[in-house]
């Protein structure tokens, strides 16, 4: 409850007084990135992670694929692709959405060694997601978890901006119109066949970059305020 | 590599120039990428870069223009804009524009040449001037003879020779000749002075110098021999050896190894091991004995077309092949009129126009042609004429040339005249020149001696000739007619890019690809007094005269036999679909790599076309 009404810093601040040491507080150590830095200057981390269900209590973390956008460009360069092993059987209703199998999984790394290379990468960066609720949510339960602290990040979400442009254009949202996949072609973005966790964070990063220019004539000397959900 | 980004690996791996790149440097690519994306209206390529990069369109479109906001070039989807990395594609762009929202891939100008340097193959595609690159395109086009039937045609010679060499010194006579003959069973005989090929006699010589010249046979063979010889060498192959006895119109070639003979080919030999081939297909019209025989032959005529396509054969060569055995039947329609009528009381000529006679026919042309008469002719030599020439263009209707739709054909009393009527006829589409005269010039400047007396011809010819060479009022008219037709732009995505911007959905090969150089090779020809008649050979002419340069002339060369291939190919894909073949080709039925030999092509002819336009502009010449 109190989190609506205090800043981000000062989340952060408050959540790094309960970690001493370790990935977390080193993440929490870092200033969030301020609101009123323009785009052109920002280091955008498009994410997307798979899970095996969608309850950030009960549900694991199968893999995350991420890529940056810096100067309003998507660098694939910094694109990187995790496998995590989980101690559990990977749930059939979850594996036909990832396709990630139990012997692709057991590849993977534990979450434990995971998480902290996952934070280094996105600290004091700003978090591009569609659909923040997955990744915001099982990233602060893995934090509190393990290191007993939650997770504090400028976010920007691709399905709130969708909605907002739905709105304000006076369009009725139908079923699957916020869908990835389905806002994509609005802006003559090409098909992508794969769906994987990098493949999903590029198609998010590309997304975002359409919407930017349709909402500014210049986006990049935007501030981020502009595109914060929160 | 991340596997991941295996969707952009896979989109440039179906794309020149990234398609040459070996897997390696494939997978590694995607990575050095940036993405950008432009919405629609945006100023191409983006204004706020660090540095230089060329860009990939993933999806959208950008327009590129020149100073006068003119289109240049349209890029689609794959197309990949170079020019910031110092490779000048689009010569005269000079800004740029997305028409669609784009997704664009950039990869840094430093890493192209990283690129270029460790992968020769990928390097070729950047480094290759226009010429190089059309040169490369014609050679593919001819190494891609896949086929069955015609695999046969591509055997060397050596294996059709079934004898070995029938030789006799040139010191015997022809009695002895003729005797060698009669035992080995063969209707030639190679005259040797010691080891060397001094010569050949045929049945048919036997019968023209000897018998008929009423020689003795006792004189030596020496008489009667050809000594002027064409050979081919042991490894040629069958197709070519064929392409040159139809070319030379003769029978019979001495195979030799070096300067050895070692066989002599014959027509029978090729058309045993093929049987529809144009020297197959000659013979069957020289034996022809009525008009329903000669419409049979020539209704073989696309099968054939279709099966020089998919052998090795060039366009070059199959315009020869076809145009040949229109000779051939035109020929035989000409002696079967006159075996009826008689013999013509006075000397003529039958002269083929166009395409025929420039030796460019492929196996559905309409028919050009007109008769030269001796200025011998009086009134009543009138209709015989008219009923030889009917008697003409109707058996080649029948074989399927159909009437010239301009009725530019001997059944037309305007073009069955005398010397001086057709000298005068010249005088004025020369001295004056109107859209009329220029409209015939396709057909009436590409004239070619068909049958009779070709001295009457050969006089013709030489005074238009004279006429024409180094008249810049007459050849300024004729460079306005050859801007007439001008290439595409390119292609853009299912149409055809045109230099208003306009699209196409069709690509009229035709007028838009073989026309233009048609055209201009005629310019040249007439402006220099140059003789030959087809275009290939006059650009050669051309490019040893000021006119035209030799880079300039061979690109020409090298543009025409590419279109020209196309629209063979193009053409014998429709005849084995059993559809009318015709010049109208889609653009979603070429790959990316013919499109960008044809955009090279086109280029090529541009360029002609604008040193033609500032060279006789306003009716200036030089």
């Amino acid at each position: 409850m109190l989190q609506r009404f205090l800043s981000q810093e000062s989340l952060r601040k408050r959540a790094l007084t309960k970690v001493n040491h370790g990935a977390l507080y080193d993440y929490l150590s870092t200033p969030l990135t301020s609101k009123k830095v323009e785009c052109e200057e920002l280091v955008i981390v498009s994410l997307d992670l798979e899970t095996t269900g969608l309850d950030p209590k009960r549900d694991k973390i199968l893999s995350y694929g991420l890529v940056e956008i810096r100067h309003m460009m998507v660098k694939l360069e910094t694109s990187r692709h995790q496998l995590i092993a989980i101690d559990e059987e990977i749930p059939e209703e979850s594996a036909v959405i990832h396709h990630i199998t139990d012997d692709q999984a057991a590849t993977g790394i534990p979450i434990e060694d995971a998480l902290p290379e996952l934070l280094e990468r996105l600290a004091g960066k700003v978090m591009l997601v569609h659909y923040s609720a997955i990744e915001q949510n099982f990233i602060n339960a893995a934090c509190k978890k393990l290191y007993g602290a939650p997770f504090v990040i400028p976010i920007i979400d691709t399905l709130v901006l969708a909605r907002q442009l739905f709105e304000r254009r006076n369009h009725t949202i139908q079923a699957g119109n916020l869908r990835l996949f389905n806002l994509r072609p609005r802006y003559n973005l090409p098909n992508y066949k794969a769906h994987n966790a990098l493949s999903d964070a590029l198609a998010t990063a590309e997304l975002f970059l359409a919407m930017a220019s349709e909402m500014f004539p210049q986006p990049s000397k935007c501030q981020l305020s502009r595109f914060l959900t929160r | 590599m991340e596997i991941e980004l295996v969707e952009i690996r896979d989109f440039l791996a179906q794309r020149p120039p990234f398609d040459v790149l070996p897997e390696e440097q494939l997978n590694q690519l995607p990575k050095i990428l940036d993405i950008r994306y432009l919405r629609r209206g945006s100023d191409f390529p983006p204004p706020e870069s660090d540095q230089s990069y060329i860009y990939i369109l993933r999806s959208g479109a950008v327009e590129l223009l020149d100073e006068e906001d003119k289109l240049v070039e349209k890029l689609g989807e794959g197309g990949v804009y170079t020019t910031d990395c110092q490779l000048i594609d689009f010569g005269r762009a000079i800004r740029g524009v997305s028409t669609e929202d784009t997704l664009l891939y950039q990869l840094p100008c430093s890493h192209l040449k990283v690129l270029r340097q460790s992968e020769p193959a990928f390097d070729r595609h950047f480094s290759e001037s226009i010429r190089d690159r059309l040169k490369q395109a014609v050679r593919t086009l001819q190494d891609n003879g896949e086929n069955s039937s015609l695999a046969q045609m591509t055997v060397e010679v050596s294996h059709l020779l079934k004898k070995a060499p029938i030789t006799i010194d040139t010191n015997s006579t022809i009695r002895q000749a003729a005797q060698l003959m009669s035992e080995k069973n063969v209707s030639s005989v190679m005259l040797m002075s010691g080891d060397r090929l001094a010569g050949m006699i045929t049945d048919r010589d036997l019968r023209k110098r000897c018998v008929a010249a009423g020689l003795s046979p006792d004189e030596p063979v020496s008489a009667i021999m050809t000594t002027d010889l064409e050979t081919v060498q042991e490894n040629t192959l069958a197709i070519q050896a064929l392409m040159t006895m139809t070319r030379l119109h003769v029978h019979h070639l001495p195979v030799m190894r070096n300067d050895q003979v070692v066989g002599m080919l014959s027509a029978t030999d090729l058309a045993r091991h093929q049987t529809t081939n144009s020297a197959f297909l000659a013979t069957d019209v020289r034996k022809a004995e009525t008009l329903q025989d000669l419409a049979k032959v020539s209704a073989r005529l696309p099968e054939l077309q279709f099966q020089l396509a998919n052998s090795s054969a060039t366009a070059l060569h199959i315009g020869e092949a076809i145009s040949s055995i229109t000779d051939s039947l035109t020929v035989r329609l000409i002696e079967m009129a006159e075996a009826e009528l008689g013999p013509a009381p006075v000397p003529y000529v039958w002269m083929c126009g166009g395409s025929q006679a420039r030796g460019e026919q492929t196996s559905h042309s309409d028919q050009d042609n007109a008769l030269l008469i001796s200025d011998q002719m009086k009134p009543e030599h009138a209709a015989y004429f008219d009923v030889l020439a009917k008697k003409v263009t109707d058996g080649l209707n029948a074989c399927n040339f159909v009437y010239c739709p301009g009725d530019a054909m001997a059944s037309n009393i305007k073009w069955r005249q005398t010397l001086s009527a057709w000298r005068k006829y010249f005088n004025t589409w020369i001295n004056k020149p109107d859209p009329m005269s220029l409209m015939l010039s396709s057909i009436f400047f590409d004239l070619r001696p068909v049958h009779g007396d070709k001295e009457l011809f050969l006089e013709l010819q030489s005074e238009i000739l004279d006429k024409t060479r180094g008249n810049g009022i007459f050849t300024a008219f004729m460079a306005a007619n050859a801007l007439q037709h001008r290439p595409p732009l390119g292609f853009f995505r299912t149409f055809v890019l045109i230099h208003d911007g306009a699209h196409d959905d069709t690509f009229d090969i035709k007028h838009r690809g073989i026309v233009p150089i048609t055209d201009i090779a005629r310019v040249f020809a007439l402006s220099q007094g140059l003789k030959p008649v087809n275009t290939t050979e006059r650009l050669l002419a051309a490019a040893e005269t000021s006119i035209l340069s030799r880079e300039m002339g061979e690109n020409l060369v090298d543009a025409l036999e590419f279109i020209a291939s196309m629209r063979i190919n193009h053409q014998a894909e429709q005849i084995r679909k059993g559809i009318q073949p015709d010049n109208y080709l889609a653009p979603d039925e070429l790959s990316d790599l013919e499109r960008r030999h044809l955009k090279d092509a086109f280029r090529v002819i541009q360029d002609m076309q604008e040193t033609l336009e500032s060279r006789y502009q306003g009716g200036r010449f030089r």
